[in-house]
Formats: structure tokens, sequence, C-alpha cells
């Protein structure tokens, strides 16, 4: 019984020095690495954490920019859900967006991928070039290039014409608008493209060897192996691409002017928040829409979380 | 690991220190400084830092900034400059967004500094109106203007068309742009450009009629028949192909940049007086102005001379009376208006305009004779738009282009834009 007791006091005891001697054991061996954190940490929670705490906060306010906001409550979100038919539009136009830009751009990137998996020489060469519009992608020059091109008068009408075709102004027509900002995005593949080829180069090759023995076609192989193989890394991209189809918004701003027109094609959500906080002066409102934005994108993100378990096939 | 710091680079991390912080407000300023923030071009920027230098030169001891960007890229800039307490002094400001500003007291009342610091004696009395809010003086008119059709006279001889005139009815622009587009003479062009989602060519219609836009208590001031007999106006002239087609006018995006005119789709543009100087510097054709057409022959007032811009001052400001005073060397200085031309309008003060017209070029003439000519084309100034007029206007332009694209009937896109904008004004 007492030697009970004795233990328990020399193991709190024992705790405590432990507990101690691990903050400085833990400083000791992390203190450079949270130094050189420091940078990152700070603007993290000055120009990230900071401020989408006090949106929140704005989300249940009038604030116009002017003069100090006022509490209203949920009366922003109430409108939002049930009385603003501009909201549903954005959200018909961006998910619009989403589901037509992601798909495709996966289908493309991985097509690329396994062009360039070949073993083609200069392999680097056009990684490095099919990689470029990723990172011009989201430029306002290749906006203002995109504008130029589906114009009435555009290249693409140009071509289209040697074969007889009398096309429209894509980016100015409500019915194709959506489409010419969908194909930006496609073409925008880079970044995907490179963590497929990444993923490609996992798959052992031994396993395509031993298919192709026993008598198995391309597309089965590919059908077979490569694509459940694969599925970790398509899931990360499928994931990482809805975040950024979502929260798109430079293309619709340069092409459409900053209007979303013609007749609200290009309204993404994300413009319409920009029109309501900076043309309107309701960045209560607006705050608003921003954290549900960030509802939806929360909730997609988790349902391809928990479908995951059932289409993503780890093999470790 | 220890960190140590030589004298010596003590001395030089100090000495870049300092230098940062002259960079800062004020620090080591002069003993005024004035930022400046406007909108427009290139050719406008040139002309006001010129201005600053000649008010800098004779106020030795002030520094000023001036920062300048698109109109659709500027509001946004201010409204988060005001609302950081970062507003520049001295702002441009527009007859749109006055009411806005001046309501949620970003802008300083400027009365008080009359006649002495600022002195509008030789203006005219009704454009000094024009920016008062709620009887407080907010902005200093920049220089009157009119809104007007541009007419690119070559593209008009080309087709065998003659000019239109102040008597020209939208019967007879109607007729002239069909016989403009059919002659064919150049590729893909028309008549004149689509304007149904034109703010104030709407707003010029239905002032023929004896409407408005908005009253002074910030109610719609016309009816659905009113709009929806516009936008069947539009929808014939869209259908004899007088106009440019759907497509092509939603390429237009408020510049002059964009406008059919200057890209070559059409003979006939609508703008304000003060952008003819900027249209004419792209577009190689000699233009010319002509006012609205009229809904019939003896129709008057449906024009109005307005201020084409303002400055104010900000309420923020920690320099206002020196801001006041540059803003009276602007509007005021014979030096400074030789400089400033039309390019804003046509100067306020009589003796500024005495200046300027003596020294204008045929194409500074033309705006200014076309404001100086309106006669009784032109009516009493309206009332500043309400908050929310803003959104009205897009209201219009996305209604006009569901019925050119042929989502809408004239008939209900009237009533809609009735609906929407009442719906506005009341969210405010």
């Amino acid at each position: 019984m007492r030697a009970t007791a004795d233990r328990a006091a020399t193991a709190e005891q024992y705790q405590g020095v432990v507990a101690d001697s691990r903050w400085r054991r833990l400083l000791a061996a992390n203190g450079p690495g949270y130094l050189f954190l420091l940078p990152w940490l700070l603007g993290f929670l000055g120009l990230t954490l900071g401020p989408a705490l006090v949106s929140l906060y704005l989300s249940f306010t009038d604030f116009d920019m002017i003069r100090s906001p006022e509490w209203v409550g949920a009366a922003n979100y109430v409108r939002i859900t049930t009385a603003d038919p501009k909201f549903a539009a954005a959200m018909k136009v961006t998910l619009t967006y989403v589901v037509l830009s992601v798909p495709f751009k996966l289908i493309f990137a991985l097509l690329v991928a396994m062009a360039l998996n070949k073993g083609v020489r200069g392999l680097t060469f056009y990684r490095a070039v099919f990689y470029l519009p990723s990172l011009l992608g989201g430029s306002v020059a290749i906006a203002v290039l995109w504008r130029q091109l589906f114009a009435g008068d555009g290249l693409v009408n140009a071509a289209l014409s040697h074969i007889g075709i009398q096309g429209p102004s894509w980016i100015s027509h409500p019915s194709y608008s959506i489409y010419t900002l969908v194909a930006l995005s496609v073409w925008q593949f880079g970044s995907p493209m490179i963590i497929f080829l990444a993923g490609l180069r996992q798959i052992p090759t031994d396993m395509y060897e031993a298919a192709s023995l026993d008598g198995a076609s391309k597309f089965r192989q590919f059908y077979k192996i490569t694509l459940p193989l694969l599925t970790p890394v398509i899931f990360f991209n499928a994931v990482v691409q809805t975040i950024d189809a979502f929260k798109a918004f430079t293309p619709a701003f340069i092409i459409s002017g900053g209007s979303g027109g013609p007749i609200n094609s290009t309204l993404f959500y994300t413009l319409y928040l920009y029109q309501e906080a900076f043309g309107n002066f309701r960045m209560g409102y607006a705050s608003a829409l921003a954290w549900i934005l960030v509802l939806i994108i929360a909730v997609f993100t988790a349902f391809s979380f928990l479908s995951s378990r059932y289409w993503v096939h780890y093999d470790d | 690991m220890t960190f140590r710091v030589s004298r010596r680079n003590f001395v030089a991390g100090g000495a870049t220190l300092l230098s940062l912080s002259a960079l800062g407000p004020g620090a080591f300023a002069a003993d005024a400084r004035l930022r400046l923030l406007w909108w427009g071009s290139q050719p406008r920027a040139d002309r006001t830092n010129k201005v600053s230098d000649l008010y800098k030169a004779k106020n030795s001891g002030t520094s000023i900034t001036g920062e300048f960007l698109g109109w659709s890229d500027y509001w946004p800039r201010l409204a988060t400059q005001v609302a950081g307490r970062n507003a520049p002094d001295v702002i441009q400001m527009d007859y749109r967004y006055i009411v806005e500003y001046a309501r949620r007291g970003a802008l300083a009342p400027l009365e008080s500094y009359m006649p002495s610091k600022l002195n509008l004696d030789d203006f005219d009395p009704a454009q000094i109106e024009g920016g008062k809010v709620d009887g407080h003086l907010y902005g200093v008119s920049l220089g009157a203007n009119s809104a007007a059709t541009v007419v690119n006279t070559v593209a008009l001889q080309e087709a065998g068309v003659e000019m239109p005139t102040n008597k020209t009815t939208w019967e007879e622009l109607g007729k002239m742009g069909a016989e403009i587009t059919k002659a064919g003479k150049r590729k893909g062009f028309f008549g004149f450009a689509d304007g149904s989602g034109a703010e104030p060519l709407f707003e010029n219609y239905v002032r023929q009629r004896g409407k408005a836009l908005y009253t002074a208590d910030s109610k719609i001031a016309f009816g659905a028949d009113d709009a929806s007999e516009w936008f069947d106006m539009w929808a014939k002239f869209r259908e004899a192909q007088a106009c440019v087609p759907p497509d092509v006018q939603a390429l237009y995006k408020d510049t002059i940049d964009t406008a059919p005119l200057t890209l070559g789709k059409a003979a006939i543009d609508y703008a304000h007086s003060n952008q003819f100087v900027g249209f004419q510097a792209v577009v190689k054709d000699k233009l010319t102005l002509n006012n609205y057409p009229l809904i019939k022959a003896d129709s008057k007032g449906g024009h109005y001379r307005k201020p084409s811009m303002f400055f104010s001052v900000s309420a923020q400001s920690k320099a206002l009376e020196q801001a006041v005073d540059y803003v009276n060397f602007f509007v005021k200085d014979p030096e400074a208006a030789k400089v400033l031309d039309v390019e804003r309008g046509i100067p306020e003060s009589k003796a500024m305009r005495d200046v300027v017209a003596g020294m204008l070029d045929d194409v500074g003439k033309i705006p200014l004779n076309y404001v100086a000519n309106l006669g009784d084309l032109a009516g009493p100034l309206p009332p500043p738009p309400p908050s929310g007029a803003g959104e009205g206007q897009t209201v219009l332009r996305q209604l006009a282009e569901q019925v050119a694209f042929g989502q809408v009937t004239p008939a209900d896109a009237g009533k809609q834009l009735v609906d929407e904008i009442t719906r506005l004004l009341a969210r405010g």
C-alpha cells in the first residue's frame, strides 16, 4: 500500500521534472526552427489569421468602409440565403466553372504527364515549357491576351473562318463567355501535370512488364495499374484544383472589366464579393459572402475526404 | 549563438533606418505634404503633375505626391484608403459618388474657406451648386461638360450619309445608321454603338419626355413604360442593323479604348464632351461632337451642363488649409489653366475660360463650342444621384444586354428596370 503511494508520488515528481525539461529541450531543439519560421508565422498571424477573424466579425455588421461598423446580427447571412438573386447567379457561374474546369484540367494534365513519362528526350525542357502557363495563367497579361484571342475579330475566329465558320465574339457573348474562362483554366494544367508526372514515376515498371507478359493491353494496363496506383495523386490534385477554382478571380475580373458580364455570365463568386465590398460599399455584406464561400469550400473538401476511402488506394 | 554587431554595422544600419523613416508620412517632411488621387489616362496625369510642379514652385516647402488609376480601379482604391484612415488629401470626385462620400463624413465641407482661401466668385452658380450635398460644399468643379455623341466624320462621308445636326431625331438617326451599315465601306462596321445600356443616353431620353432618373428625395422618377419604349426602340435599331450587334457592344468596358468607335466598329458613339480630346487622340479619322438625338423635332431640355468631376478634400487630411489652397490654385491660376486646357471639361471660372479659349487648337475648340452652344437643348442640372444609383446603372446595362441577346422582351425589361431600381433605392 505504502509502496504504491510512494511510487505515485515519485511518478508525479518525475513527470513535473520531465514536463519542465521537455519544454527546455523542445526549445533547445526547435528554437532555431521557430526562429526561421518567425517571418512566415508573423505574416500568417498578422496578414491571414488576423484579417480573417476581423472579417468574421465584420460579417455580422453593416460596415460600409467609412463609418464605424454596427452590429446587425445574422441579417447579412439571412439576406444572402433568402433574398439575393445575384448570389444565386454567382453561385451558378462558379459551380459551372468548377464542375467543368477541374475534370478537364486534370484529364489534360494526366494525358500530357503520361506522354512525357514515355521517356522523351529533353524532358526537363518540355516540363518547363508545359509548366509555363501555370506560372503566367493567373496574371493580368494572360487575361488580356485571352480577350484578344477570343474577341470577335480575334485569332480564334480568324482560324475558324478558314473552315467556313463565322464565330461570335466568344468572350462577350453570354452563352460562351464562361467556356473561354474554362479553357483558360484548362490551359494552366502545368502544376497538376508536374505532380502527376512525379506520381507516374513512382509506379514500379516491373508491374507493367508483368502485365504485358500476361498479355494485358495498354488500355487495360492503364485501367488496372496506372489509375489505381495514381489515385492518391488524383485525389490531391482534385482537392487543390477544386479549391483554386472556387477562388478564381483575376481572369473574370480582367476579361469582363470587373462587371461579370455580359449578363452575369462571368460573375464569379469572388467577383460578386469584390463588387459588393469595393463597388457598393458593403464590406459587412461582402464579409458574410466570404464566410459562406469558406463554408462551401469546407463542405466540398470534407466530402472529398469522406468519399476518398472508397476510391483512393494507398498501397503501403 | 550570439548576435554581435560591430560599431560600423550599427552606424550603417542606423543610417538605413533613418532614411527609411523618411519615407513614412511626415517624419522628415517639408512644411506640408499633399497627396493627390485621381482617375484618368496618362495625358491627364502629365497635365496634373505639371500643375503640381507649378504649385510647388510658388509654395516652396510643399511636397506633392500624385497617384492615378483607371476609372474602375479608382473607386476600390479610394474606398480602401478612406477605410484605412489613409485617404489622400485631395480627391478627384465624381457626381455619382459625391453623396456617398459626403454623407459618410469622408469629405471636408469647404464653404468656411470661401471666399478668402477658396474663391469661386466667377463660377457659374449652378455649377457650384452641383458640388453641394445637404447644403454643404464638398466638391469644387474642375470643368463643365455635357453628354454628347462622337461622330466619325470620315466614315459618314465614305458612306454618303449627311452629318447629324442639332435637329436630328432618333428615328432619323436609325435610318442613317442602317445606311452606314449597308454601305459596307469598312469591314464589320455599323452605324452607331448600342447605347441602350448607357445611362446618360437613357437619362437624356426620359428628360426629353419630361421625366428624370431620380427625384431630389431619392425616388425613381421614370416609369416602366418609358423604359419599355426605350428598349423597344433599340430592339428595332438592332433588327435594322443600324447599331452594332450585342456581342460587339459587350466588349465595351467604360473606357475610351474599348468603345466601338475606337475599335473601328461604329461611326457614332456616346461620351462626355470632355472625353472628346481623348477620343480624337486615339482615332485617326476626324471626329466631331453632336448632341443626343431628339425624340421629336421640337424637343428640349434633355441635356444639362454638369461638373465633369470635382476636387474634394479629405476630412481626414492633416493639411486641410494647404489642400484647399491647392484646389484653389488648380481652378484659378492662369498658368495652371493653360496646362489643364479643357481635358477635364470647360473651366468653370470665367477668367480661366477666357485664358483657355485664347489658346485652344481645333480639337480643343470642338468641346468648348459644343457645351457653349447647347442652347435650350440643355435643361437644369438634376439633383446628385442617391446612394444605390451606381448599382442602378449596372442594372440598366444588364437589362439592356438581356434584351439585346434576346433573353427578355423590351416590355418586361422596362418593368424589371423600375422594380429593381426601386428595390435598390429602398436598400440604400
